[in-house]
């Protein structure tokens, strides 16, 4: 694993994607601490964490695109296959390369409140809080990127998949205020959820034995909720998409609450992707 | 040293490998010979765990691929046919990030490496980029990051393709100084490659495996038709009718006049007949000299047909 961390964050920096992250990312933070802090003279220092988070949007897939579809085109993953490396081992070297690399820029940002509390003073638990937030919210978009990816062997294709992915988690919290919470379509959308799981099931291991007795395992745990708990299903959609909002949960983060359960929760985002890369890796070495 | 039983690679309804049982011996020489999209490269990707066989399994130095991968992993060393050289890396860098994914210690490391760049003869090219190496530096490097740690087993997919002949020369006289130490299965589509280096060969066509011997038995085997290239001094249409009245020919066929006053002949022999000498008392007699008598080396495709007919027959 170390050799591999090694050798993505010498990478990095060996071509001009480490450079492209590192100024594009200090570059938009540079504006944002100029415009809301250094011209206005105010050390509100949270709030240029909370309105750069759209910056992930484009610094992510140059972070990520590399990382898994060039060893597939250059056929280097041939290489780390068949060494006595685990998958795992890989893709969390991978991983944590790209996330060093993140982690590196967002130290030095750093600067910008320690240049603050020289004229004033600064909410300095608050700034600490807001920063772990920052950090996990970007390693979370960091596994996501990584998974794309892995799917493909073409960098331009990862780099716009996890663009329009990140978009998509972007606006999640817009098109939950426009999703309906009746329980008829609650009830719809598990039916729905469960169809696809057992589809899912049937694709990838083509038994339709399986697949049937797990769509009717769903079936039953949905018509089971409904006669016991008919208000299950009332705002079923939303609850189920608000477990994707990543940027619900950083809003915490901004208004200088740190709780556990939201790290929990990144971390958790964040392995869950991971495991599904080496997922999908271990799978191409079988179909 | 390595066992492959019964191994099958489906791709959908494309059969890649189809049972394909061999087993080599510790510190033989195996050439994998067949055509493209034999299934060479798919058997090597799965005894190196690279892929994963649909059925089947496979064993080195008595651990199964899927049982135990990092045993077996430890134990190959896998040039594949495009050597998987990361471009933005120096040579040196590269070697070194190879030793350490396959977990050498620092001492062995610093051991080996000088060896393994004199052998492979790269230590002039240590401190460039693999990306502005030639083709066939790259190759060396290649093989060079197989070699680290020293495994027993070498798995070598076409390791002279694009070489400069000069080149391939050198890699063949590699590998066979690194026969001497290891156990090694090589593949190729050049025969007289598999038969310089190998002490076995088995060609594999479709997938299965139709043939497998020495080198030696094989071509005895192939060369039962002998087929004789000639040049001979006379007028063709006599010549044509002289030759193909010898007994123990099957066939004569012109191909064409390269000199005035010469014709050049094909002749193809029945089996186990050496037709030379009767050939060249019979032209001699009716005064019609031979300027040039060869045999011709049947081709590789010419051999997967005979092979191929040949199991027909057979079964």
């Amino acid at each position: 694993m170390l050799a591999v961390f090694k050798r993505e964050l010498k990478a990095y920096f060996a071509s001009p994607t480490g450079y492209i992250f590192m100024g594009f990312f200090l570059l938009i933070c540079g504006i944002f601490f100029a415009f809301s802090n250094l011209f206005t003279a105010s050390p509100e220092y949270i709030s240029v964490l909370s309105s750069i988070t759209f910056v992930f949007l484009i610094v992510v897939p140059i972070l990520t695109m590399r990382l898994m579809s060039e060893e597939s085109r250059q056929k280097t993953d041939q290489l780390l296959l068949t060494s006595p490396l685990s998958v795992a081992g890989i893709v969390l070297g991978k991983y944590f390369a790209a996330v060093a690399v993140f982690l590196f820029t967002l130290l030095i940002t750093c600067l910008y409140p320690v240049i603050l509390s020289f004229f004033g003073t600064i909410a300095v638990w608050e700034i600490v809080g807001g920063y772990i937030g920052f950090f996990l919210l970007g390693a979370a978009f960091i596994s996501i990127g990584l998974f794309i990816s892995s799917l493909t062997d073409n960098q331009v294709i990862a780099a716009v998949v996890t663009f329009g992915a990140l978009l998509f988690i972007w606006i999640l919290d817009w098109i939950i205020q426009g999703i309906p919470t009746d329980r008829i379509s609650g009830i719809v959308f598990a039916c729905v959820l469960v169809v696809g799981v057992a589809a899912l099931v049937y694709f990838t291991t083509r038994n339709i034995y399986v697949s049937v007795v797990i769509a009717a395992i769903g079936f039953g745990i949905i018509a089971g909720v409904y006669f016991t708990n008919q208000y299950f299903f009332d705002g079923f959609i939303v609850r189920t998409l608000e477990w994707f909002s990543l940027l619900k949960r950083y809003e915490n983060f901004m208004m200088g609450i740190l709780s556990l359960s939201p790290i929990v929760y990144y971390i958790t985002f964040s392995a869950v992707f991971l495991f599904l890369t080496v997922r999908v890796i271990e799978k191409r070495r079988w179909s | 040293m390595i066992q492959v039983i019964d191994v099958t690679k489906r791709y959908g309804q494309h059969i890649a490998v189809d049972h394909i049982n061999f087993t080599v011996d510790k510190g033989e020489i195996l050439g994998f010979l067949g055509p493209n999209g034999a299934g060479k490269t798919t058997t090597m990707n799965i005894i190196t765990g690279y892929i994963s066989a649909t059925e089947g399994s496979v064993k080195v130095d008595g651990f199964d691929i899927l049982e135990e991968p990092e045993e077996v992993k430890k134990r190959i060393g896998y040039m594949p046919e495009f050597p998987p050289l990361y471009m933005d890396m120096t040579v040196q860098e590269y070697l070194d990030f190879v030793s350490d994914i396959k977990k050498i210690d620092r001492a062995a490391k610093k051991r080996s490496m000088e060896k393994i760049m004199d052998l492979v003869k790269i230590g002039d090219v240590r401190k460039r980029l693999i990306k502005n190496l030639s083709k066939g530096y790259k190759q060396r490097v290649g093989l060079a990051q197989a070699l680290i740690g020293a495994p027993p087993v070498l798995i070598l997919d076409e390791p002279t393709v694009g070489l400069d002949p000069k080149q391939i020369i050198e890699i063949r006289s590699l590998i066979k100084e690194l026969g001497k130490e290891h156990t090694i299965i090589l593949s190729s589509h050049i025969l007289p490659e598999v038969s310089a280096v190998c002490g076995r060969v088995i060609i594999i066509n479709k997938g299965k495996i139709v043939a497998s011997d020495t080198p030696e038995n094989l071509s005895k085997r192939l060369s039962g038709t002998g087929r004789l290239s000639l040049r001979v001094a006379g007028p063709e249409k006599q010549v044509l009718k002289l030759i193909r009245e010898l007994e123990g020919v099957k066939d004569a066929e012109v191909q064409g006049v390269k000199e005035p006053g010469t014709v050049d002949i094909l002749v193809e022999a029945e089996k186990d007949i050496d037709i030379r000498r009767p050939l060249f008392y019979a032209l001699s007699r009716a005064e019609y000299p031979i300027l040039y008598m060869r045999s011709v080396d049947l081709t590789l495709e010419e051999i997967f047909l005979q092979v191929t007919t040949e199991e027909r027959e057979v079964s």
